[in-house]
């Protein structure tokens, strides 16, 4: 068994929380982590720690929904009010507000040589950022406003490829567009409906949608994530469930599916060696699948619904944030 | 033959601006005169529109949050994600989710301190449908099988009471029941069709329907020869009342309706449906409940109230500026209600569960003061810090804004059954 295995997987530290964790962004060559919350606020804390004191960045007014970290000095939080905020995490001070969406900021993703931001948020368009100076480069218009059934769409998450010259949006009703990042082409669109429930019958409303997003390393494939069909949509009472498609021929590679919840997040090791989703139900799901060989590596749980993960520079460890707790595990033997 | 009307002062004030406005128009008529003749003149149509008190129940199945509609926590940290939002009353706040309705919060009257004990789908449905828990031996009618009884005109050409309800799930925990006063008093109910498929003449001609008529008056005679029941009573007068019905299909038909209004009602299920129950009371029909299923939202919660609540303001706002416009916001009441409301804790699935300990309901229009708020939740929403009301004040308090007299008995047998429980009161703060 190698030294490091996603069967090696095994509880560090559990943090207990009062509030909602969203998103994680974790500083390099650290166990310092900067978490968004439900008590609107933006987090510092050291994972390292059993009882980590916690230094308040600052109050976003509602939910914060995503921190992505631009260098080690900048962090940019984006919330339901609509607004991205840059802030430097080592004076505590504000750099800059943007009114970036109209609607909820769901995610953002920062480009892997660090120097675009992206933010999708439920007004339905994806914006691109100068992640350093703040500047808006161009918005990506093409995801539907309304679902087939009149109600409004959300637009959750967004991915850049590993090269940084791609990158990929997810909506509700599952389409996902891949754009060109240079020019805001649109270079393909892949659909995942099975991720959206329409109960036209028994309670006439919808769950699902499309949470989860990651490009394999080469960038030509997306793998895609959140719950398949649920026969109740009062609950996330469906199976957990992850399709991979070339995007550029629009077809589906293959799909895994677990126990019962949704796929909030999913990460692809740079080196091909697992794709890894991760979310939950009542309880935290992981799941961690070999895309080579299609085959599932491990399923397990985490002591809570997970809503986003870290991992390392070398993926041995991850940091999983969610409901009123911190998990941190590792994978190595 | 039994008595039609319930003899309360409110039906004699009606008659009474009935026959002024007859004798004003100088028109020959007689008290009995049925609805369908005195609509045939404009100046006593408009009157009897007037005077004759409706409602139509926007019945929230399954149990929309108090949260994200009319009691608003931001900040706390039961609040969830959604801010709250000045309305047009100076000092109330509703969920940024509607905000038309905080553009017109002047007819409508929200009370926030509803403790009704009872999260359970099924029998908390059955009890806020009735204004009062189930009680053993006794089948009490509901809130639409009353007010059929006590607002419907005699030999009125449209129904008293129809109810839509197309979702599955959740039909069965609140269906209409007209109790001991009858299937006279029993919904047309609505399960799959917006027009009513038992109305349909489906190629059978109207000399068809006499002949079918006569020969089940032939029938019938015989069989009530010598027998003396309610309930053959009650089943006669509403067979007596078919073909009246059968003329009322174009009422559901809202293709009649200009595309401007259907566009402002909206495109979804739950806007044809209240701009059918628009239609209905225009025409006379006392109660409409439009079922809006399902908002039993345990997990994702917030997700699913930003997908329906803004079509609840839509359609609401709308319906009540209809209305409105057509005059008839005076004479009806408008009404949001369902068995429960949500849990302030969230849930690890983001959804909030089955709460009866501190929730909301709105009432608008007819009797009503509008831009007010009764009632208080405390700082997390988790109990009722004022005014709290169970089930049977707000039915007392519906009753009243209808101009019904809410101490009044029905009979079962010489058992004298009250409309509320005796020493219920209205909430009078919240009465016009």
């Amino acid at each position: 068994m190698p030294a490091s295995s996603p069967r090696n997987l095994r509880s560090v530290r559990d943090i207990n929380r009062r509030d909602i964790l969203f998103s994680v962004a974790r500083l390099p060559n650290s166990d310092t982590l900067i978490v968004g919350s439900s008590d609107n606020k933006v987090h510092e804390l050291n994972a390292g720690q059993n009882n980590p004191p916690d230094r308040e960045l600052a109050d976003h007014g509602r939910y914060v929904t995503s921190v992505r970290l631009v260098g080690t000095r900048t962090v940019v939080s984006g919330g339901y009010d609509g607004r991205l905020i840059w802030w430097d995490r080592e004076r505590g001070e504000v750099i800059r507000t943007v009114a970036a969406h109209t609607r909820w900021v769901r995610q953002l993703a920062v480009s892997p040589d660090g120097t675009k931001l992206a933010s999708v948020a439920d007004d339905m368009v994806c914006r691109i950022w100068n992640a350093t100076t703040g500047e808006r480069i161009r918005e990506l218009r093409g995801h539907a406003a309304r679902t087939p059934t009149n109600f409004g769409s959300m637009l959750y998450a967004c991915v850049f490829s590993a090269d940084g010259r791609k990158l990929a949006t997810g909506d509700r009703v599952g389409r996902v567009i891949i754009w060109n990042v240079e020019d805001g082409r649109q270079l393909g669109a892949v659909d995942a409906p099975t991720l959206y429930t329409w109960d036209g019958v028994q309670r006439i409303r919808s769950i699902g949608g499309v949470r989860g997003l990651a490009f394999n390393p080469d960038g030509t494939q997306i793998a895609v994530g959140g719950v398949g069909q649920i026969g109740n949509v009062d609950a996330l009472q469906g199976p957990s469930r992850v399709e991979v498609f070339n995007w550029a021929r629009a077809e589906r590679l293959f799909f895994f599916t677990g126990q019962q919840g949704i796929v909030n997040r999913l990460v692809w090791h740079p080196a091909n060696e697992w794709l890894c989703a991760i979310g939950g139900g009542s309880n935290g799901l992981v799941m961690f699948h070999d895309p080579a060989r299609r085959a599932s590596i491990h399923q397990g749980n985490i002591p809570m619904h997970v809503h986003d993960v870290a991992f390392n520079e070398d993926h041995t460890r991850l940091y999983a944030v969610g409901h009123q707790k911190i998990s941190v595990m590792d994978l190595r033997a | 033959m039994r008595k039609r009307f319930c003899g309360s002062g409110e039906h004699v004030i009606s008659r009474r601006g009935f026959l002024g406005t007859m004798a004003a128009g100088g028109v020959a008529a007689c008290a009995d005169m049925t609805a369908i003749q005195a609509l045939a003149a404009p100046e006593i149509s408009a009157e009897l529109r007037r005077n004759q008190k409706r409602c139509i129940l926007l019945w929230l199945a399954g149990g929309a949050s108090q949260l994200e509609t009319w009691d608003p926590k931001p900040g706390a940290v039961t609040g969830g994600p959604f801010q709250a939002i000045q309305t047009s009353v100076p000092g109330i706040h509703i969920s940024e989710l509607m905000p038309r309705m905080a553009r017109r919060l002047k007819d409508t009257a929200i009370i926030r301190s509803l403790n009704t004990r009872n999260a359970d789908h099924n029998s908390a449905a059955e009890m806020m449908m009735r204004g009062r828990p189930r009680e053993a031996g006794l089948n009490y009618p509901d809130l639409g099988a009353v007010l059929s009884r006590e607002l419907g005109q005699e030999s009125s050409p449209v129904p008293d009471y129809v109810a839509f309800y197309f979702a599955t799930e959740g039909r069965n925990m609140a269906p209409s029941n007209p109790g001991f006063l009858g299937a006279r008093h029993g919904a047309m109910d609505l399960y799959t069709s917006m027009i009513p498929e038992n109305i349909r003449r489906n190629g059978i001609s109207e000399q068809d329907h006499i002949e079918r008529a006569d020969l089940r008056g032939t029938l019938s005679r015989g069989f009530e020869r010598g027998r003396s029941s309610l309930t053959i009573d009650s089943h006669s007068h509403a067979y007596s009342r078919v073909r009246g019905l059968m003329s009322s299909e174009a009422l559901f038909d809202i293709g009649r309706e200009p595309q401007r209004i259907r566009d402002m009602y909206g495109p979804t299920l739950f806007g044809q449906q209240t701009l059918a129950a628009r239609r209905l009371v225009e025409a006379g029909v006392p109660f409409v409940r439009v079922g809006r299923a399902w908002w039993d939202s345990h997990g994702h919660n917030f997700e699913t109230h930003q997908e329906m609540v803004p079509e609840l303001d839509q359609v609401m706002c709308t319906l009540l500026d209809d209305l409105e416009q057509r005059g008839l916001l005076e004479s009806t009441l408008v009404i949001t209600l369902a068995e429960f409301g949500r849990t302030p804790n969230i849930n690890s699935q983001l959804g909030r569960d089955h709460f009866a300990s501190a929730w909301s309901c709105s009432l608008s229009g007819c009797g009503i003061r509008g831009g007010s708020v009764y009632g208080r939740s405390d700082a997390t929403g988790q109990r009722v810090a004022d005014g709290e009301i169970n089930a049977a004040r707000l039915f007392a308090t519906i009753y009243r804004a209808l101009g019904i007299n809410h101490r009044k008995n029905y009979h079962v047998g010489a058992r004298p059954i009250p409309l509320t429980d005796p020493g219920t009161e209205p909430i009078r703060e919240v009465l016009a």
